[in-house]
């Protein structure tokens, strides 16, 4: 017996014309529903998102053929990549079908879907439809019974969910039905097992009803295929297609830098995004790219402490309102509450299977509120604005107290004339917080122990604009930004180093487009590299840790190593947090929220004081002044101060300096 | 010298701090005689010259009238120095009183020392000597800072004659609702901090607030966690406070707390930790467990 | 309706003063400079009135050097519709009889309905200029303002007075009203207003223009009182801490 089968059997050749004409009608539709979507997305503004066209044709193929952003969440991910890699190959399949069925057979005579090629298919189409099976089944009970928290069901999850079964199991009944009548008791039918499986309730039928019972299936199938087809412009299924062309347009990075305003432009009537023709077509885009898997909603630590903003919500709403009345104000909508909650942790973005960018989005909508409406989360916030307006720093401090810290160690005041191998930007927390002056204090002192002059901007520095600018403050950021940057240039200083990740991926990233492009590195990884070189020489000294990864060190710019590694020689030993490294939870003060009162919800900095406090470590390192003030406090607050003392690495190191 | 002391009556009384104005005078032995708008019954405790006029005629609030008073009284007393005190009264009217005997002000004073009289300036981060250069000059004082005279003695009253004027009209007092604590406006503070240990504690904060008449207050971490309602957060987030006494009990001193109360004219903290940052900016730092402290002070002052 | 709004700019408070060579007055280096925030409360009264009426026309002037343009082109991104700098590089050596007389000259033949000033600054802190300035123009002065309404001719004026009592007062336009904290929340400018402030009219007017007024205060010297940043530390037993204490706050503060 040839080992092969009959393509076309029982429903004949003839079934060709019809199935093309209505295939060919289902992508008719499939199309014009597309269509339709684009005039939503052309509300948009423009943003030219075809640049480095391989990076983004290698990312679509890593995303979507290889699952790299679903996997990356077991569960659920994993089911949805085992489900995607069956489907693929059972598509492969029906293009294998198509292939030798329908162009080169009968033109060419070939066939190739014979012999122990043809036993291999039949084996991996079967498995494929059944781990295909399997993984749906496990996704419904995952949605209809354990029901995670907070899932959003709506009908086209049901509808997904029981066309894709639908189909598997029709495909399986229509092989079940023909191997009933055909392979049944073949050595053959070994390499279709599933399909076996359902031959079995058609084994006592005669061939006529098997074969009437086959066309029957066949063409329900079909019309189930045709159904799917229709169904992806107007269900959820659309993901099919927008997920991986919004994969291709994502952001190539640098990562967190944000969109620079033109301020001066005398057309502009507003700013900032009100409605969502303010907005991009991307933005637009990524709203109706998303697929409800509230990933970001997960690890979003303003929701997981009962704040309002559930960044897949925001991300929804705007999908919404493009599609259903673009006229309406978003700001309403979203709702100012869920706008301030933001501490652009970037958790989100991180996790996010399609690519998803909420961040600019909300300091969008920031922008509108705070330019064109002069509002803030509330007046500690004002002040603060007004502050850095007057004093260069949000706290309010005498700007000629900014370089105190400083007195008694070796640094140059650049701005003095001074000159020095780098320039440390300090920031203002470091510069104007007692506790925040040790870190200051401490990387000067590793930076001479290692040989390397440190200059600063003494009392002309200026806040770097970071919070500001998070919090929707184009104007006063730019403002603040270009006062540093004619400094920092008139001093002729070759390289930057902040201690702060907030300053540093402001200088490093943001500073870019307002004319500053020297390099600019974080302490940490400046640190790392005199270590390496053998400047640095430092003493290992037992120290039982936890390490906090800041969200503009870690998420922001992926410095996870360089803090390990010094902590590693310094002779710590880290007990890491179940939220570490990219999952990291921020510590509140991200998104300029340390310049706000956080009146809603639980504390965000005590929730993660806890989480280092369960590690059962003693001590809470982390690489960042903001988040030391933020642990300070939560430390306290959550009752911890007994068993848990945060410390910045930068401290540690220092204590740690080889005589 | 020869000195018009102008003292304030309000709600049908004669208010305590009239008797600093005659403690200014004493501390630089001048020679004076007293003003007031107010009533027969309510008259100061003081032996001298009393100008009255009767408040049921000029009213408690009628600026232009009230300076036309003055003016009478000054020039019958041959005065050569109006005094006022720097209130809600005498800021008010000292002004006009000063325009229209072309006599310069000197405001706020808190000290007279030999070659002028001491003013606060920024936020009395300084001080300023003052001196005027006309003949006669009015002069306001900061209210506490001049020791108030014991009361004791009659006034020999010479009455004013009220003729109707005025160009404002008084549509009476309003009180301050409950509720909202606005310690911007106390004059003393005392606040807890994260060492008074637990809620159960803050019981003895508010007693010492209480015992020094003041209000109480708390630094963020206490508001945090619950212990002290909102309204009552000292610092950049809470509110900007400058009392004459900030008591900081149990408070290491964050740089957001210390920018809220940093304008306090006296700072006096307790703290187990005498390196905390509070010390920088306090004028007295006791070293003690706030919660032997506290009760111990509050009952000394209870007494 | 013709309204005027008259502010000082003055060293943020948190600014590390030095007394200048003089002895008279501190040093302009280092500071950092704002609108003294009583003003702030002005102006926004004063916005908030003409936006009531509509039509009204509203004058912001501040006396001094040129570094108060910023504090005006703040007030008119705040929303005025002129601003009046009247230029004067000595304005700190002025009395507040001086100033009030600059701006009541600058006043006389305009015709303002309603003048809006701040209680006092939070340099100086005398609290004159106000009433001077009404005085001078023969308007009623109402001060100390924390609640402003204005019906028909009739201006409506809460005054705050000690201890959280408050007075309710009455007088018809023209009127001064000096403004207290807590008046009103000023806004904060939106950026299409600040670029439209740049656009906005800024009269220059010489001090002496203006002034013919000699001095009638004269500053004998300006320090720092005692110095602060080094506490007295305490240590011992409580009873005794107690006294201490006791003895420290009825010499030191006007509070036992």
């Amino acid at each position: 017996m040839e080992l092969t089968r009959e393509l076309y059997w029982n429903v004949g050749h003839s079934v060709l014309i019809p199935m093309y004409l209505l295939v060919a009608a289902a992508f008719g539709v499939l199309i014009w529903g597309l269509r339709k979507r684009l005039a939503a997305y052309r509300l948009g503004q423009p943003l030219d998102r075809t640049d480095q066209r391989g990076e983004r044709i290698s990312g679509v193929l890593r995303d979507i053929f290889l699952q790299a952003r679903v996997l990356r969440v077991k569960g659920a991910g994993s089911a949805h990549g085992i489900f995607f890699f069956g489907f693929v190959l059972l598509t492969i399949g029906t293009t294998l079908v198509f292939l030798q069925a329908d162009l080169l057979d009968p033109l060419f005579g070939v066939r190739f879907l014979t012999g122990n090629f043809y036993l291999f298919f039949s084996i991996v189409l079967d498995l494929a439809g059944l781990a295909a099976i399997v993984m749906l089944l496990g996704l419904a009970v995952r949605r209809y019974l354990l029901r995670p928290k907070d899932l959003p069901n709506v009908g086209d999850n049901a509808l997904m969910l029981g066309l894709l079964l639908a189909i598997l199991l029709t495909g399986f009944l229509l092989e079940g039905a023909r191997m009933a009548a055909t392979e049944l008791g073949t050595d053959l039918s070994w390499w279709s097992p599933i399909g076996l499986l359902f031959a079995q309730p058609f084994a006592g039928m005669g061939e006529t009803a098997q074969r009437s019972v086959h066309t029957g299936l066949w063409w329900f199938h079909f019309a189930l295929v045709l159904g799917f087809f229709c169904a992806i412009p107007f269900t959820r299924l659309r993901h099919l297609l927008l997920t991986p062309t919004n994969i291709f347009f994502r952001n190539l990075g640098p990562t967190g830098k944000l969109r620079s305003l033109d301020l001066e432009d005398e057309e502009a009537e507003s700013f900032g995004a009100a409605k969502v023709a303010d907005l991009t077509w991307k933005d637009i885009f990524d709203g109706d790219a998303c697929t409800y898997c509230k990933r970001c909603q997960d690890r979003c630590p303003a929701w997981n402490t009962d704040k309002p903003l559930s960044p897949m919500k925001v991300v929804n709403q705007i999908q919404e309102v493009s599609f259903d009345n673009p006229e309406a104000n978003l700001i309403e909508t979203v709702t100012t509450d869920v706008l301030w909650s933001c501490t652009t942790c970037r958790a989100c973005e991180e996790i996010c299977p399609a690519a998803i960018e909420h961040v600019s989005k909300i300091i969008d909508m920031r922008r509108n509120l705070v330019l064109m409406e002069g509002e803030f989360p509330g007046e500690e916030v004002t002040k603060a604005m007004e502050s850095a307006e007057v004093n260069g720093n949000p706290l309010g401090m005498a700007p000629a107290a900014r370089a105190d810290w400083a007195e008694g160690l070796e640094v140059a005041d650049l701005a003095a004339g001074e000159t020095a191998e780098v320039l440390y930007f300090v920031g203002c927390y470091a510069a104007f917080d007692k506790r925040n002056q040790k870190i200051a204090r401490a990387f000067v002192q590793l930076c001479s122990a290692a040989g390397v002059k440190v200059g600063i901007l003494g009392k002309e520095e200026k806040c770097c604009g970071e919070p500001m600018r998070k919090l929707g403050n184009e104007y006063l950021y730019q403002m603040l930004a270009a006062e540093n940057i004619e400094l920092i240039q008139s001093t002729g200083v070759q390289k930057i180093v902040s201690a702060c990740p907030h300053c540093f991926n402001t200088l490093a990233k943001d500073y870019v487009d307002l004319g500053l492009e020297l390099p600019v590195e974080h302490a940490n990884s400046f640190l790392a590299e005199l270590l390496q070189s053998g400047k640095l020489k430092l003493k290992s000294e037992n120290l039982d840790c936890t390490y906090h990864d800041s969200c503009y060190l870690g998420r922001h710019n992926e410095l996870y190593s360089a803090p390990r590694q010094l902590l590693a020689a310094a002779g710590a030993s880290i007990r890491e947090m179940e939220k570490s490294r990219s999952e990291s939870f921020c510590c509140s003060a991200g998104g300029g929220r340390i310049l706000a009162e956080e009146n809603l919800g639980e504390r965000m900095n005590q929730t993660r004081a806890k989480m280092a406090a369960e590690t059962g470590a003693a001590t809470l390192v982390s690489s960042c002044p903001f988040c030391m003030s933020m642990f300070e406090d939560g430390i306290k607050g959550a009752d911890l101060d007994e068993q848990l003392k945060p410390l910045d690495l930068l401290e540690i190191l220092a204590e740690r300096i080889e005589a | 010298m020869k000195a018009l002391l102008v003292g304030e009556y309000r709600e049908g009384k004669l208010l305590e701090s009239s008797y600093e104005l005659i403690g200014f005078a004493q501390t630089l032995g001048a020679e004076f005689e007293l003003f007031l708008v107010g009533s027969t019954d309510q008259l100061p405790q003081v032996d001298g010259k009393l100008h009255l006029a009767d408040v049921a005629a000029a009213g408690e609030f009628n600026p232009a009238l009230h300076k036309q008073l003055v003016l009478d009284a000054a020039q019958k007393a041959g005065a050569d120095t109006i005094v006022f005190l720097h209130s809600s009264y005498g800021w008010d009217l000292a002004p006009r009183v000063a325009l229209a005997l072309n006599a310069a002000q000197v405001s706020e004073v808190v000290e007279a020392a030999a070659d002028g009289y001491l003013l606060p300036a920024c936020n009395s981060k300084l001080r300023r000597t003052v001196k005027a250069t006309t003949d006669r000059s009015v002069v306001t004082l900061q209210v506490g800072a001049f020791m108030a005279a014991e009361p004791g003695g009659t006034p020999q009253v010479e009455e004013l004659s009220v003729a109707a004027g005025g160009n404002t009209e008084f549509g009476g007092y309003e009180q301050a609702e409950a509720g909202e604590v606005d310690l911007g406006k106390a004059e003393v503070i005392v606040s807890a901090g994260r060492g008074v240990g637990k809620p159960e504690n803050v019981a003895m904060i508010e007693a010492l607030a209480k015992a020094l008449g003041g209000e109480y207050g708390a630094s963020r971490p206490v508001v945090d966690a619950g212990w002290v309602p909102h309204d009552r957060q000292v610092g950049t987030t809470g509110q900007v406070v400058s009392p004459k006494l900030y008591v900081a009990c149990g408070i290491s001193g964050a740089i957001q707390h210390l920018a809220g109360m940093k304008k306090s004219e006296f700072v006096l903290a307790i703290n187990t930790d005498k390196d905390a940052p509070i010390a920088e900016i306090a004028d007295v730092l006791v070293v003690a467990d706030i919660k032997q402290f506290a009760p111990a002070l509050t009952a000394k002052l209870v007494g | 309706m013709n309204i005027l709004v008259c502010i000082k700019q003055v060293p943020d408070m948190e600014s590390r003063f030095k007394v200048d060579a003089a002895g008279t007055w501190f040093e302009e280096s280092d500071l950092a400079w704002r609108i003294n925030e009583y003003d702030e409360f002005a102006i926004e009264q004063a916005v908030q009135l003409k936006e009531q009426l509509g039509d009204a026309d509203l004058t912001v002037l501040s006396i001094g050097p040129a570094r108060l343009k910023e504090a005006l082109k703040k007030a008119l991104a705040m929303g005025c519709d002129r601003a009046v700098h009247v230029v004067d590089a000595a304005a700190h050596e002025k009395d507040p009889f001086q100033i009030a007389s600059s701006i009541a000259a600058f006043a006389k033949d305009k015709s303002f309905d309603v003048i809006f000033t701040g209680m006092q600054s939070q340099d100086r802190g005398s609290g004159q200029v106000a009433v001077l300035v009404g005085e001078l123009l023969s308007i009623p002065s109402l001060t100390t303002a924390v609640e402003f309404a204005l019906e028909g001719d009739t201006i409506s004026v809460r005054r705050e007075l000690e201890g959280g009592l408050k007075a309710v007062v009455k007088a018809k336009v023209p009127a001064l009203v000096s403004c207290q904290l807590g008046l009103n929340t000023p806004r904060y400018p939106t950026l299409p207003n600040i670029m439209k402030a740049k656009r906005k009219e800024l009269l220059e007017v010489p001090v002496a223009d203006l002034l013919t007024e000699e001095a009638r205060l004269e500053t004998v010297s300006l320090a720092y009182p005692e110095k602060k940043g080094s506490a007295l530390v305490l240590e011992g037993e409580v009873g005794d801490l107690v006294e201490k204490v006791i003895g420290i706050l009825k010499e030191k503060t006007a509070v036992l």
